[in-house]
């Protein structure tokens, strides 16, 4: 704290500016409604420098997803997350929610109908744990920065969003990254690709925050560069201390916040409130003051076990829950502790020994957690790895031995709780948004692929009109066989 | 959990130390007397030892040889660290262990074509790590010298199936010496199949902090004029490295005085036998220019080329084709490039096999070399045929290495790399519930099942 506070309260920001970047979240929300019809503004130019063969990639510009008023989903295995597998059973889409879902359900009149014989549909997979659509997403000057926002810097980062969705995957938490203790403030977003970046917000969903611990917030792994002071805290003790300084700012700023609105309401005649000063608004207290209030999430990047029951007893005494424990991979050594402070786990399914913190992971963690109550999701942490989190999650039947109905909750239903946002997503029922992921066969198999992904009912990705390799290579031979082989020869 | 074997001495056998030059090679003509002493040598890295049984009997489970036919209801036989016989109809010798595999499956141990494993422990410890040199050429390095059998990555490398890897430094222009081991053995030298299987370079890249050890040294904002730099150094040195090979072919047919012999340098000799074409290259390429680099150098100084790790290969497939010259593919677990075809690295193992070219995976890892059967299965959603996938990760990198006399298939005389699985091992949801490596069993257990069993009964707080 020391420096950051004093850095904290002048970083630079008017305190009007509060209220105008309240009033832009406003409209951001507002505007996030689903859009139809817009032109798709965000396709990267042609492959400028593909040295060998100039293939034409512009092919990625699909058409825009149809509103999809009413479409019907045909005679395909569908895995409800919530409550097991129906066979041969058909989904109806409504004005992008589910309808109805089941075996005798009738194709309503109208419908458009993708016929999924053969198919296997499972909701919109959801990562909790993404840094996906955002750019410098470190704010790692300062050890405490709950005034930044991912928000702020969402962009529609052309085809690593796309490929997300060509793995079925449909919601993000897109999270600050963990180079301080508190980072910034989260933004869930649906991948709706190719939509202006405000209809990326998932609407409603509840604010989150990032908060670090470990290896990464002491910068353990970093050399202090000469001239330069080494950033507080350095252990993890530090840790502890800079969040209970934090929050105990916290707790004094709303309390003078508190004793003010009481002024302000006890005043009976305009010079009496007029001579009353208000505190001075505060960005980065706002953040954790949400907090304390239990109206932000904490999402919580942890390693080690000691550091988890650490957090939680912060947690405890400053009357908060931490909604999720990020990475967590020692969280099967507290998962008694985890289930009884009701926080959630989100971590990898078999990442390990890539840092001292991870030298105890155990690719178990997500089974033995959920054995014991935890709710446990898989995350990718990565634009790539979340391109197969199917794969993933088959890791917790794999190791541990989930269940297959447990092992997808944990790319669905149970980071959707995570998230808040389950009455919206995360499973296939009645009345939920009516995001979609067709494999063409069961999701776990080695040789299952994502087809077609769909989010509020619209199609955002569709192999069949995808630029995938094989056509590429069928252009290639097309056009530029003779002078491919002229230059081997 | 008896974890690290502590107590368990190895005893000086009638085999002796297995050092270089005196390793142990089945079917190299030695008594079976020496040979089971050498087996018995090879006691396991990192896992408890079991019962040691000469003799294995597999039954009743489909036998999937990988060269030939399933057979379904099949037995393999394993003794003295071979396989003795596989078929429909093997009569199972008197006093072995039977292991019941009925509803299994029995495959050929996986091999991973490219991994760091022993090399490293903990990525961000650097006193735990010797994946690079310092300098861009180090052909005289060995990657054996610096594998630990007692690594806890290698028991978690095989729960999937892995037992035999290659390992290697990698990312200068030339990296050394390649090894390619069986994932058991108290020593380094116990777990060598090939100490020096193939040369490992690579070639140079126009982008910077990419493959190739160009991450911008010297590079003064030119990355171009950097780029032919590098492709000149390489090219010189492996000139120079034929016209060492060259003098001393004359020493050795008398052309030339043993006075005006050169001086021995470590790193030409190293290079003579990839200059005769005795030892192939693994070149980690990228990019279609970089294939096109590397089939130029191989024109020029007849080298015997393997590509790994390219993004590109599926624009030149058919001249790979035509030139056999072998992809080692992978990881698919990477990002294509920004103008590739979203599915283009989990396509291009099916393009590549399809056009004819002879694959295999790697992971190019260590602490997930585990994960090497989940590549390939990424590859059969996106045109791989399965039994293709199964040979890329069995056969054909024991065809690529020369050492398909002795591995990568089920058949009798083969070194018994067996593994017996409860299905597809490409499939997540499968399980390995036996492994043999040198006709052992090997035990399952690794830090993580310890770690896992420690904390399942932790009781209630």
């Amino acid at each position: 704290m020391r420096t950051d506070r004093e850095q904290g309260t002048g970083n630079g920001r008017a305190p009007a500016e509060g209220g105008r970047m309240a009033l832009l979240a406003v409209a951001v929300l507002l505007f996030a409604a689903p859009a139809s019809g817009q032109a798709r503004g965000t396709q990267q130019p042609a492959a400028a420098a593909a040295p060998n063969v100039q293939l034409d990639l512009t092919a990625v510009s699909l058409p825009v997803p149809a509103a999809g008023k009413l479409v019907a989903i045909t005679n395909a295995t569908i895995m409800t997350a919530s409550n097991g597998t129906i066979q041969k059973g058909t989904i109806v889409i409504r004005d992008g929610k589910i309808a109805a879902v089941g075996t005798d359900v009738a194709v309503p009149a109208g419908a458009k109908v993708i016929d999924g014989t053969g198919k296997y549909i499972t909701p919109g997979i959801i990562d909790a744990h993404s840094h996906a659509a955002s750019e410098a997403i470190n704010e790692g000057t300062l050890s405490i920065t709950s005034m930044v926002r991912i928000a702020d810097v969402l962009r529609q980062d052309g085809v690593s969003l796309y490929r997300q969705l060509a793995g079925g995957t449909t919601t993000l938490n897109i999270l600050h990254g963990s180079a301080n203790t508190i980072g910034g403030q989260n933004a869930v977003v649906k991948l709706r690709y190719g939509l202006p970046v405000d209809s990326l917000m998932f609407e409603g969903a509840p604010p989150g925050i990032k908060f670090a611990l470990g290896e990464n917030v002491r910068q353990t792994n970093r050399t202090v560069l000469p001239g330069r002071e080494a950033r507080f805290p350095r252990t993890r003790m530090g840790v502890e201390d800079l969040l209970r300084d934090a929050f105990t700012r916290a707790q004094e700023y709303r309390r003078d916040w508190q004793q003010y609105e009481a002024q302000r309401k006890k005043a009976t005649t305009a010079a009496q409130r007029a001579a009353l000063i208000p505190p001075a608004r505060n960005l980065e207290l706002d953040a954790l003051v949400e907090v304390l209030e239990g109206k932000r999430l904490v999402h919580c990047h942890s390693y080690r076990a000691d550091e988890i029951l650490m957090m939680l007893r912060v947690a405890k005494d400053f009357g908060f829950r931490v909604a999720t424990f990020q990475h967590v991979l020692e969280g099967y050594k507290v998962a008694d502790e985890l289930a009884k402070a009701g926080s959630g786990a989100s971590t990898f399914a078999d990442n390990w020994a890539y840092k001292m913190e991870a030298w105890d992971a155990i690719p178990h963690n997500a089974a033995l957690m959920a054995e014991r109550g935890v709710v446990v999701s898989i995350n990718s942490d990565s634009d790539e790895r979340a391109r197969r989190l199917y794969q993933e999650a088959a890791k917790a039947m794999h190791y541990g031995g989930a269940s297959e109905q447990e092992a997808l909750r944990m790319i669905t239903l149970n980071p959707a709780k995570q998230l808040g946002v389950d009455k919206r997503v995360g499973s296939i029922e009645v009345g939920k948004d009516a995001d979609l992921a067709i494999f063409t066969g069961h999701p776990f198999a080695p040789n299952s692929r994502v087809d077609m992904t769909l989010i509020d009912g619209r199609v955002f990705f569709d192999r069949a009109t995808s630029p995938t390799l094989e056509q590429l290579i069928e252009q290639m031979r097309q056009r530029q066989r003779p002078r491919v082989t002229s230059e081997e020869q | 959990m008896n974890y690290s074997g502590i107590g368990n001495r190895r005893v000086p056998a009638a085999g002796g130390r297995m050092g270089i030059g005196k390793r142990w090679e089945p079917g190299s003509g030695r008594s079976a007397r020496a040979l089971i002493g050498a087996i018995a040598l090879s006691v396991l890295a990192g896992t408890s030892l079991v019962a040691q049984s000469a003799t294995y009997v597999i039954r009743g489970g489909t036998v999937v040889p990988v060269v030939g036919a399933q057979i379904p209801n099949g037995t393999v036989v394993i003794a003295n660290g071979r396989i003795q016989a596989v078929g429909a109809n093997v009569q199972a010798p008197a006093g072995a262990t039977v292991i019941d595999a009925t509803g299994k499956f029995v495959y050929p141990g996986m091999i991973d074509s490219g991994t760091e494993l022993g090399l490293t422990e903990i990525g961000s410890v650097p006193g735990s790590t010797d994946t690079r040199e310092i300098g861009d050429f180090n052909p005289q390095d060995v990657a054996l010298t610096a594998v630990n059998a007692h690594s806890e990555l290698i028991p978690v490398a095989r729960v999937n199936g892995v037992t035999t890897v290659i390992t290697s430094a990698q990312g200068a222009l030339m990296s050394g010496a390649a090894a390619l081991v069986d994932l058991s053995g108290w020593t380094p030298d116990e777990m060598a199949v090939k100490p020096k299987a193939a040369m490992v370079m690579s070639y140079p890249s126009a982008g910077s902090g990419g493959r190739g050890g160009f991450g911008g040294r010297g590079q003064g904002g030119n990355a171009g004029e950097a780029l032919s730099r590098q492709v000149r150094e390489l090219r010189d040195f492996l000139a120079d490295a034929r016209a060492y090979a060259a003098v001393k072919a004359r020493l050795a047919s008398g052309g030339t005085a043993a006075a005006d012999a050169p001086r021995v340098n470590q790193a030409m000799e190293a290079l003579v036998p990839v200059i005769r074409g005795e030892m192939p290259v693994i070149f980690d390429v990228n990019t279609a220019d970089q294939i096109r680099g590397v089939l130029a150098l191989a024109d020029t100084f007849k080298l015997k080329v393997i590509l790994r790790g390219p993004r590109d290969a599926w624009r030149l497939a058919d001249t790979l084709a035509a030139r056999g010259i072998p992809v080692i593919v992978g990881p698919t677990t990477e990002n294509p490039g920004t103008d590739d075809a979203y599915d283009a690295l989990y396509a291009q193992p099916g393009a590549l096999a399809k056009a004819g070219v002879k694959i295999a995976f790697q992971t190019s890892g260590s602490s997930d070399v585990r994960n090497l059967p989940y590549n390939a299965a990424l590859a059969t959603a996106y045109g791989l045929d399965m039994d293709e996938a199964i040979k890329a990760l069995t056969i054909n990198p024991a065809q690529i290495f020369g050492v398909a006399d002795r591995y990568g298939s089920l058949e009798a005389g083969k070194v018994a790399n067996v593994i017996v699985t409860t299905g597809n091992p490409l499939d997540v949801r499968s399980t390995v519930t036996h492994l043999f490596i040198r006709g052992q069993l090997v035990p399952l257990a690794d830090r993580h099942t310890k770690l896992y069993e420690q904390f399942r009964a932790r009781p209630k707080p």
